[in-house]
C-alpha cells in the first residue's frame, strides 16, 4: 500500500467520525470561549463590608473614610452590634466586618494603642486577601499620620518627619501581570492544556477505534483489512500530519485572536512561539498516539483525559508552587507534555523569557515525542500481532 | 412498574459486575483521582519559595535583614546575584519567585532618618503565589523596621509601652472567619473534590446508557415502549448509590480534619439531589443525539471546566452574565454553596431552602428525557 492510499484512508477515518470532528474541531473552539468567561472582568472589584463603630469620634469617621477610599473595601452597612453584622455575612449581604472599638480616640490620646478588629470571610482567598490589604493600608496610612503628628509635636520639621515616621519601608513592584489579572493568570495555562487533551481525546477515539475493531472477529470489512495491513510508520504519518496541521491552526488562533480577544499579553516574538509550540504539538500527538494503542475501545478516551485534567493543571506548578508537590506527583506530572509545555509558554509569553531559559523544558517535550512515538508503535504492532493476523 | 424498576436495576448490577471498565468507573478511577488531588496539596501550607536578594549595602543593617527573611518559613532564600538583571532572569526561568533589592547606602540611610525603601519585585504572573510573597515580605520588612524604631525610641522615651505605642499607634487584629487554618488544602481540595465528582457523574450515567445503544441491546433492555422513565431509573439507581456513598466518603474524609457546624443530613439530602440532577442531565446529553462516543464529548464540555465557576477561586460577584448563567446549569455550583454554608455557617434549613429548590428543579428535565427516549424507541420498534 503506498503512503497516499494510507493517508486517504486516516483522513476518511478522522473525518468520517463524529465524536473526534466534534472535539476537536468544535470542542477546541468552544472551549476558547467557555473557559476563560468566569475571568472576563479579570480582576476583583470592591468588597462589601459592614463596620461596626463603637467609637463614634471623629477619628473613628476619619479611618472609616480612609477604609471606603481604598479600591478593596466598600462599605454598604453600619451595623450598631457585632451580632446584626455577623447576621449581615451569614445572609452573603457582606464579606468583612470591621469593629473599631469604644474609647478608641481617648486611647489613642492617652497613648493607649487601641486595636482594630477585621473578620473575612477566608473560604475565598481572593476576598479574604482584598479585604486584608484594603484594612492593612488605611490603618497603615492612619498610624503614620499619627506619628507625623508626634514628631511635629517633638519639633521635628514636617519634611523630616514625613521621611523618618520609619526607619525604613518596602517598595513592591509586580514584574510580570501587573494588575493581578486573572484571565492573565489562568487563561495561557489552561489553554495549552485544551489544546492537548482535545489532541489526545481525538487521538484516543481513533486509536481505540481501531484496537475495538481489530478485536472483532466476526463481519469484518474493506475498512478492518486496511488497519490489518497498513504501514504503521504510514498510519501515525499520516495521523501526525493531519494532526499537526489542524492544531497549528488552532495554536495560532489561541495565541493570536484569543488572546488578543482577552486581552491577554504577548511577550514571545514568534519564531520562538513557534518553534516551542511545533515541539509540544508534536509531543501531545505523540502521547495521542501511545495513549490510543493502549485503549481498547473508543469510549475510554474522553473519561480518562477529562479526569486527569485538574490534577494536570494544579501539577503544572503555576497555582501551586512546585515546591510544595509531593515528589512522586512532580515526576508523574513530567511525564505529560502539558507540563514542560505550560512552563515553557507562560515563561515565555507572559514573563518574556529568552529561549535559551525555557531549554530544558523543550528538550523534555522532543524526548516525549520520541518515547511516545516508539512505545505506540511497539504496543499497536503487538497487539496487531496477536488479535488477527 | 417497580418490577419493571427492580428488573433494570438488577440488569444494571449484573452488567457493572461483568464489566471492569464500569466498576472502575465507580471505584479506582474516582479514588484515584481523589487521592492526586489529595497529594497535590497534602502539604497545604505553601513553604521555602526559593527567593533571591541583592545586597547592595552588605552592612549589619542588611545582614539583620535578611536574617529576618530567613527566618520566614514560607521562604527561602536561593542566591545572592550582584546584579538586578541576573536576579529577573532568575525569576523568569521560574527559579525564583521574587527578588529583594537592598539599595546602596541602606544603613547610612536609615541612621540619617531618610527612610530608605528596600524594592521587593514579585513574579504576579502567579498570582496565588505573589500575593503570599507581597503579604510575608511586607510584613517582616514592616517588622524588622519596627526593630530598629523600637531599639531608636526606646532611648529617648524610656519606657517600652510607650515606646510600642509610638512604633505603632493603631493595632490591626485579623479574624479569619469560617476556614480559620487558613490552610489551602482545606480551601482547594473540599471544591476540587466535588468537581471531580460531578465529571464521573455523568461520564458513568453516559456510559450506562451508551453501552446499551452501542451494542444494540436497546430492545433487550427497554423491552417495550411503556415504563421507560421506570427503567431508566433502575439503569440510574446503582449509580445514585455508588456517587451518594463516594460524595459520603469524601466528606467524612475532610471533615474528620476540619470543623463542620451544620447538619450533615441536609448535606447528603443535597447531595443526593445533585447526583440525580447531574444523572437526568446526562441522559438528556445522551438522548439529544443517541450516539455514544459524541455524547461523551458533550459531557466533556459541559462538565470539564465547572472548577472555575463554582466561585471558590474567582469570586461570583465579578463574574459576567455568560459566566453566572453558566455557573447557574451546573448543579455542582449550587451544591458547593451548601456545603460551604453548612461547614461554616451551619445555617438553619430554611436559609438553604432555596438551594434544595434549584437542585430539585433540575430533576424536572426528566420529563423531556422520558418523551425523547420514547419517540427514539417507538421508532425503533416499529
Amino acid at each position: 500500500m503506498n503512503f497516499l492510499t494510507t493517508f486517504k484512508n486516516e483522513a476518511k477515518l478522522i473525518f468520517s467520525d463524529a465524536a473526534i470532528v466534534l472535539t476537536i474541531i468544535g470542542g477546541v473552539i468552544l472551549y476558547s470561549f467557555l473557559y476563560p468567561q468566569p475571568y472576563a472582568k479579570q480582576s476583583i472589584s470592591a468588597l462589601s463590608v459592614s463596620v461596626v463603630d463603637y467609637d463614634k469620634s471623629d477619628v473613628s469617621r476619619s479611618i472609616i473614610f480612609k477604609l471606603n477610599t481604598t479600591p478593596q473595601i466598600t462599605i454598604t452597612r453600619n451595623d450598631l452590634s457585632q451580632r446584626d453584622a455577623k447576621k449581615a455575612l451569614v445572609r452573603g449581604d457582606i464579606k468583612a466586618i470591621i469593629v473599631i472599638p469604644k474609647n478608641f480616640k481617648r486611647n489613642l490620646a492617652l497613648n493607649i494603642s487601641p486595636t482594630i478588629a477585621v473578620g473575612a470571610d477566608s473560604s475565598y482567598f481572593l476576598i479574604y486577601g482584598g479585604v486584608l490589604e484594603g484594612a492593612m493600608k488605611s490603618v497603615l496610612t492612619q498610624s503614620a499620620t499619627i506619628k507625623v503628628a508626634n514628631l511635629l509635636k517633638k519639633q521635628v520639621p514636617l519634611v523630616g518627619a514625613k521621611e523618618s515616621y520609619t526607619p525604613y519601608s518596602l517598595n513592591t513592584i509586580n514584574l510580570f501581570n501587573k494588575n493581578n489579572s486573572y484571565t492573565q493568570y489562568v487563561v495561557p495555562a489552561v489553554f495549552i492544556l485544551i489544546l492537548q487533551q482535545t489532541i489526545l481525546i481525538g487521538l484516543g477515539i481513533l486509536g481505540g477505534g481501531i484496537n475495538e475493531r481489530m478485536a472483532r472477529k466476526r463481519n469484518k470489512t474493506k475498512e478492518d483489512e486496511y488497519f490489518e495491513t497498513a504501514h504503521i510508520w504510514q498510519m501515525y504519518l499520516s495521523r501526525i500530519i493531519i494532526f499537526l496541521s489542524i492544531f497549528f491552526v488552532h495554536m495560532l488562533f489561541y495565541f493570536g485572536y484569543s488572546f488578543e480577544h482577552f486581552e491577554v499579553t504577548r511577550l514571545v516574538n514568534i519564531p520562538d512561539l513557534l518553534t516551542f509550540g511545533f515541539a509540544f504539538l508534536i509531543a501531545s500527538i505523540s502521547f495521542g498516539l501511545f495513549l490510543g494503542s493502549l485503549f481498547a475501545s473508543r469510549e475510554i478516551a474522553t473519561p480518562v483525559v477529562l479526569f486527569s485534567s485538574l490534577p494536570l493543571v494544579f501539577s503544572a506548578g503555576f497555582v501551586w508552587p512546585l515546591e510544595s508537590l509531593p515528589s512522586a506527583i512532580y515526576y508523574l506530572s513530567q511525564l505529560v507534555p502539558s507540563t514542560p509545555a505550560i512552563h515553557g509558554f507562560l515563561s515565555l509569553n507572559q514573563m518574556g523569557a529568552s529561549f535559551s531559559m525555557i531549554v530544558n523544558s523543550y528538550a523534555l517535550l522532543w524526548l516525549q515525542s520520541i518515547v511516545y512515538l516508539v512505545l505506540a508503535s511497539i504496543i499497536f504492532l503487538k497487539k496487531r500481532n496477536s488479535l488477527c493476523c | 412498574m417497580f418490577n419493571t424498576l427492580n428488573e433494570a436495576f438488577l440488569y444494571e448490577l449484573k452488567s457493572i459486575n461483568n464489566s471492569w471498565y464500569k466498576l472502575f468507573l465507580i471505584t479506582v478511577l474516582p479514588i484515584i483521582s481523589f487521592i492526586l488531588i489529595i497529594a497535590i496539596f497534602r502539604t497545604g501550607v505553601i513553604r521555602d519559595l526559593p527567593i533571591v536578594v541583592v545586597d547592595n549595602d552588605k552592612s549589619k543593617l542588611s545582614h539583620m535583614l535578611l536574617t529576618n527573611i530567613e527566618a520566614s518559613p514560607t521562604m527561602q532564600i536561593l542566591a545572592m546575584p550582584n546584579s538586578t538583571k541576573e536576579a529577573i532572569d532568575l525569576v523568569k526561568s521560574t527559579k525564583a519567585y521574587a527578588i529583594i533589592v537592598i539599595p546602596n547606602h541602606f544603613l547610612k540611610n536609615t541612621l540619617l532618618g531618610k527612610q530608605p525603601q528596600v524594592t521587593a519585585m514579585l513574579n504576579t504572573q502567579y498570582i496565588l503565589i505573589g500575593k503570599i510573597l507581597t503579604s510575608v515580605l511586607t510584613s517582616t520588612v514592616m517588622e524588622s523596621s519596627a526593630q530598629v524604631e523600637y531599639v531608636k525610641n526606646l532611648v529617648d522615651i524610656q519606657n517600652p509601652e510607650a515606646t510600642i505605642h509610638s512604633i505603632a499607634p493603631i493595632g490591626l487584629q485579623i479574624t479569619p472567619f469560617f476556614n480559620m487554618y487558613q490552610n489551602y488544602f482545606y480551601f482547594l481540595v473540599s471544591s476540587l473534590l466535588p468537581a471531580i465528582w460531578q465529571i464521573f457523574i455523568v461520564i458513568a450515567t453516559l456510559v450506562s446508557i451508551g453501552v446499551i445503544f452501542k451494542s444494540k441491546k436497546e430492545k433487550i433492555f427497554f423491552k417495550e415502549t411503556k415504563y421507560v422513565g421506570a427503567r431508566l431509573m433502575g439503569l440510574m439507581l446503582p449509580y445514585t448509590i455508588a456517587f451518594v456513598l463516594l460524595g459520603t466518603g469524601y466528606l467524612f474524609y475532610i471533615f474528620s480534619m476540619w470543623e463542620f457546624q451544620g447538619s450533615f443530613t441536609i448535606l447528603l439530602f443535597g447531595m443526593f439531589l445533585t447526583v440525580v440532577a447531574y444523572q437526568v442531565i446526562a441522559l438528556l446529553i445522551f438522548a439529544t443525539g443517541f450516539d455514544y462516543a459524541r455524547s461523551l464529548s458533550l459531557g466533556a464540555v459541559y462538565t470539564a471546566p465547572a472548577f472555575a465557576f463554582l466561585g471558590i477561586t474567582f469570586p461570583i460577584y465579578n463574574m459576567n452574565t455568560f459566566a453566572l448563567f453558566w455557573r447557574d446549569i451546573l448543579p455542582v455550583s449550587h451544591y458547593i454553596q451548601l456545603q460551604l454554608s453548612q461547614a461554616n455557617y451551619g445555617a438553619n434549613i430554611f436559609l438553604e431552602i432555596d438551594k434544595l429548590l434549584t437542585l430539585f428543579a433540575f430533576w424536572l428535565l426528566f420529563i423531556p428525557v422520558v418523551l425523547l427516549f420514547k419517540k427514539k424507541l417507538k421508532k425503533e420498534m416499529s
